[in-house]
């Protein structure tokens, strides 16, 4: 006999590809903020991080913060095309969200070439060398925070645009919504570091 | 039944997407790495006890090579044997057979996890060709040593020369194990919980479906952490940045701290399958149902959510606030009750049961006992902070830990493979056989361990590769001879593994046949045909019952499977 | 065969006395549990109704036998933690006035040991630095202002009980007290590289005449 015929056992219906973004969302949750928690700890005992603190770019990051919340709104705006099979709108809106990523993406290499062009490198070494040792960590957790997150952006920007081209062939109109919620979730850990890394005092 | 066509070698093997294939595949890949995990004990042993030139097998060894051997066993033992063979085996084997459905939530996501862990394996092992050697720092990577000839530390270094190091393979190598491992966790979360079939209730589970998914959850919520300190630390080795350089700011403890966040919890990750398996086990052959399973569950939940605040009891001695250190002694010691109400719940599982002594549940009842009379009942020793000042990396802890780990990867994974075997190859093992390994490895794994408590109440600190500095304290005749005696022990036990080895290939072969419920046991897994066809169930099943209705007073026979009425 | 090495501290025997209570506790809790393990191995022929096996323990009432079991243990670790606890502030959380101050500074692969110098004190021109060797007075308090200088190193006195991380960048000060003289181990309990295994320094606890000579030997050169 072929399975295929059988009836698929299930208790309930809880759409499994959510429930599994649920788990993986929890899952970098844990990942950033054993991050965000050690940096917090070292930004408490430092003094001097406060002023380093003071040389990052609160417009740029700002601006990104704005390009971020936008593009989350496109998002729920392509989620609610989805519901209506609506693939027209599907592809405005998330090529619109990607729109937003590059943005995003661009103003982090320029602020990334800022910081690169007055001495506060990823290692720190040029600090380091001019006396400033304990400062020079900083730019460490500066550097590796924003730039995990900016690879999640890139991901994201690549699922959002594969699960894209899905629904333009009519189908899996379901995965927008989960592509949907790793971008919120892309969002809100910006919501963290923004004022974490940015805002000084 | 099932006439799906036969597929070839290499799709079984190698692409396929059927669970129960996954499980295999880990199973082998993980006895693979377990060959390796037990030569290196071998060869560091051997050199302990008899000195290091001329090794048989090996040839001499140095000291830099010890500690590479001692660390990527460690490393091997927990990662790449512990983890795959309790968390993917038992959870891709045994998850959808005994939940009643036909496969993995994400099937793929399945294939891609192992190709992960794969990958993982095979950087792990690159290391040892590495032109700086393997990693040699402990298998806990404390910094600063495990940066300090690279990065930020040598300026002689560049991005690509600290990437070919022994140390960088095995920090990405342990990463992309978490990343495999966190695939499957989720994978088994949503399977259990999108998948069952009718009638299977949270509470109708078998109790090994709940241990596993418990233990992905806590390994989900503690690795995040180590995930980030592993980004700090490779970073730290390959472009120099001070995440752990005390001298920039960075602080070594804080390595410390997210290592056994994780570390902690990581050890009762591997502990709940093994027990959920042993839980099984015992209630089949004990002829009874499961007591107090609800309990069981409940404690476990708690000992797990403890186990995320007891993790500063591996740092006593490392410079943390000795006040706060008298919190996480307290919560240690405390931590022994629920698994206290655990064991003697399945105690209460056996009393006045019908015990059938097979060979599965002659390896539960040597996990159960070994577990709690030398693992456990220890842990109060090293849990008290005033006595862990003493014994903090003496081979008191060496044989602590071994006594938690080795029943619960080993005896326990043992019990699970002998009680599963007839369902997975659809045939029986050889008792004789499976008799002589069991008592072969257990007789030997004790007198390994004994005589290792007493060396380290001597004092005989961890990770040397010679004590022939400690002319006095540490080189009279009868520490020579404990050494010897643990060392002879061990070659004894990985003999008594061929035994293993070949009745596992022998039955495969000429085993005789199993039929579909051998142990007569009432879990679904056991209401298939042996081995299950593609698909599992034909038609699928409907749930009527929790899975203990052992001896049921109702019931004619001694036990009512969970689909009957 | 004995099970410790001698022990040259008053803490340290007290914590070997904190070893046996502690074993005692469980060897109660082993005794009580092994008889809960053997008995249904034992018996597990003699018939029994159905009745009797089908023990589901889903009441509270049919579980008092392991909430009982769990009281125990619970008594049994708060008898452990009010035992040892008083040991722990002594050894960790207080600081008695010492007698005589030194730093032990771990090495790759070595314990380099500051003497405060004729003028007593330390962290001035005139400390003497030695390798290796740590001459202390018996009897007297002693501070140790532990640090490292590359990775971590661990200072390990097994027969005064001691144990203390040492840390590059930090500077972790406990005291010690010795009670006999004679010749000891100082070991490194924390994997430090290649050398780990030959890292041990000799402490040497004289009486206050011999010791006050032997600073003043170390003090000329
Ligand atoms: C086959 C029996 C085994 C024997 C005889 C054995 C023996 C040892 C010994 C003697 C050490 C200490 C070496 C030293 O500090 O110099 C050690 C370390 C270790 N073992 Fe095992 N072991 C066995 C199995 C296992 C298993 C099953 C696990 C875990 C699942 C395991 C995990 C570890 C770990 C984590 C370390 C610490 C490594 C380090 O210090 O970095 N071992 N083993
Ligand atoms: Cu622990
Ligand atoms: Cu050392």
């Amino acid at each position: 006999m072929n399975t295929k015929q059988l009836k698929k056992p299930t208790i309930k219906d809880i759409p499994q590809g959510r429930l599994g973004m649920w788990l993986l969302i929890a899952g970098e949750f844990v990942i950033f903020g054993g991050l965000m928690v050690s940096y917090l700890l070292y930004r408490i005992r430092y003094e001097e991080w406060a002023e380093m603190a003071s040389h990052t770019n609160v417009i740029l990051g700002a601006t990104n913060t704005f390009v971020l919340l936008t593009s989350s709104y496109f998002v729920v705006k392509a989620h609610q095309a989805a519901q209506h099979k609506d693939s027209k709108k599907i592809t405005m809106y998330i090529s619109l969200t990607i729109l937003c990523a590059l943005i995003f993406l661009v103003v982090k290499i320029t602020e990334y070439s800022q910081k690169l062009h007055h001495g506060f490198t990823f290692s720190g070494k040029e600090l380091a060398a001019s006396g400033k040792a304990i400062e020079s960590s900083y730019w460490g957790f500066y550097f590796l925070m924003t730039g995990l997150h900016a690879t999640h952006v890139v991901v994201g920007a690549i699922v959002l645009f594969i699960v894209m081209q899905g629904t333009r062939k009519g189908k899996n109109f379901h995965r927008i919504e989960i592509a949907g919620l790793y971008w919120h979730m892309v969002d809100l850990i910006w919501i963290f570091l923004f004022p974490l890394l940015y805002i000084a005092h | 039944m099932g006439t799906h066509k036969k597929h070839g070698f290499w799709h079984r093997y190698f692409f396929s997407l059927d669970h129960k294939d996954i499980g295999f595949q880990y199973l082998l890949t993980a006895m693979f790495m377990a060959a390796f995990g037990g030569f290196f004990v071998y060869v560091f042993r051997y050199n302990l006890a008899f000195g290091p030139s001329d090794i048989p097998l090996y040839g001499d060894l140095a000291a830099k090579q010890y500690n590479q051997l001692v660390t990527n066993h460690g490393a091997i033992m927990i990662f790449w044997v512990g983890m795959p063979i309790l968390l993917a085996v038992i959870g891709n084997y045994l998850i959808p057979i005994m939940i009643g459905t036909d496969d993995m939530a994400f099937p793929t996501l399945n294939k891609i996890s192992y190709w992960i862990f794969l990958l993982s394996c095979i950087v792990l092992l690159s290391g040892f060709l590495m032109p700086t050697g393997a990693f040699g720092g402990g298998w806990t990577m404390y910094p600063p040593l495990s940066v300090s000839d690279f990065g930020y530390n040598n300026p002689n270094t560049t991005f690509w020369s600290n990437f070919f190091t022994g140390n960088t393979f095995f920090l990405l190598a342990v990463a992309l194990e978490f990343i495999s491992m966190l695939m499957g966790g989720i994978n088994f979360v949503v399977t259990t919980l999108n998948k069952r079939a009718k009638g299977m209730s949270l509470m109708r589970l078998p109790l090994v479906v709940w241990m596993v998914n418990i233990a992905n959850l806590l390994f989900m919520f503690s690795v995040g952490p180590l995930i980030a300190g592993a980004f700090m630390l490779l970073m730290d080795i390959l472009v120099g940045t001070g995440f752990f350089d005390a001298y920039r700011g960075g602080d070594p403890i804080l390595w410390q701290h997210l290592f056994w966040f994780f570390g902690h919890p990581e050890v009762y990750v591997l502990l709940l399958p093994s027990i959920g398996a042993v839980g099984e086990i015992i209630s089949t052959f004990s002829r009874k149902p499961l007591f107090g399973y609800k309990m069981v569950i409940l404690m476990v939940i708690i000992a797990a959510i403890l186990s995320l605040v007891v993790w500063a009891h591996h740092q006593f001695v490392s410079g943390i606030d000795p006040g706060a250190a008298n919190i996480f002694s307290l919560l240690t010691i405390i931590i022994s009750i629920p698994f206290a109400g655990m064991v003697l719940s399945y105690l209460g599982t056996l009393w006045k049961g019908n015990i059938r002594l097979e060979i599965p549940m002659l390896w539960a009842l040597g996990m159960l006992a070994t577990f709690t009379f030398f693992g456990g009942f220890t842990g109060l020793h090293l849990g008290s902070n005033v006595f862990d000042i003493y014994a903090h990396d003496t081979y008191f802890v060496i044989a602590h830990f071994h006594y938690t780990l080795f029943p619960t990867v080993f005896l326990g994974g043992f019990a699970a493979f002998y009680y599963w075997y007839p369902k997975f190859s659809g045939r029986m093992m050889n008792k004789t056989l499976g008799l002589i390994h069991f008592w072969g490895t257990f007789i030997f794994f004790n007198t390994i361990f004994i005589p290792l408590f007493w060396l380290g109440l001597q004092g005989q600190h961890r990770r040397i590769y010679n004590y022939s500095a400690w002319n006095d304290l540490l080189m009279q005749p009868e520490h020579i001879m404990a050494r010897q005696i643990a060392t002879v022990s061990l070659i004894f036990l990985l003999l008594f593994q061929f035994v293993f080895l070949f009745n596992f290939f022998y039955s495969l072969k000429k085993g005789k046949k199993a039929s579909k419920n051998p142990w007569e046991a009432n879990t679904l897994e056991w209401q298939t045909d042996s081995p299950p066809p593609h698909g599992n169930f034909d038609p699928y099943p409907v749930v009527q019952r929790w899975p203990y209705d052992y001896n049921h007073p109702e019931k004619e026979l001694d036990y009512c499977p969970q689909t009957e009425s | 065969m004995n099970i410790f090495p001698e022990s040259i501290s008053q803490i340290g025997s007290e914590m070997d006395k904190l070893f046996w209570i502690i074993t005692a506790v469980v060897g109660i809790a082993t005794v009580i549990t092994l008889f809960l393990f053997i008995y249904p191995i034992v018996t597990r022929k003699r018939n029994k109704t159905k009745e009797e096996m089908y023990m589901v323990g889903n009441s509270h009432n049919k579980r008092k036998w392991v909430y009982i079991g769990m009281m125990l243990l619970f008594l049994g670790d708060m008898y452990i933690l009010l035992k040892e606890h008083p040991i722990w502030e002594s050894v960790e959380q207080t600081l008695p006035e010492p007698d005589f101050k030194i730093v032990i500074i771990g090495k790759q692969w070595m314990w380099n040991i500051i003497y405060p110098g004729p003028d007593g004190k330390l962290y001035t021109d005139d400390d003497v630095m030695a390798y290796n060797e740590l001459h202390v007075p018996v009897n007297k308090v002693v501070h140790m202002d532990i640090k490292a200088l590359d990775v971590v190193h661990s200072v390990f006195l097994p027969q005064a009980r001691f144990k203390q991380d040492a840390l590059p960048g930090r500077t972790i000060t406990r005291w010690i007290k010795l009670n006999k003289t004679g010749e000891y181990d100082i070991s490194c309990a924390e994997i430090c590289g290649t050398g780990h295994s030959i890292m041990r320094g000799t402490m040497y606890v004289e009486d206050f005449n011999t010791w006050e000579k032997t600073m003043a030997d170390i003090y000329k050169k």
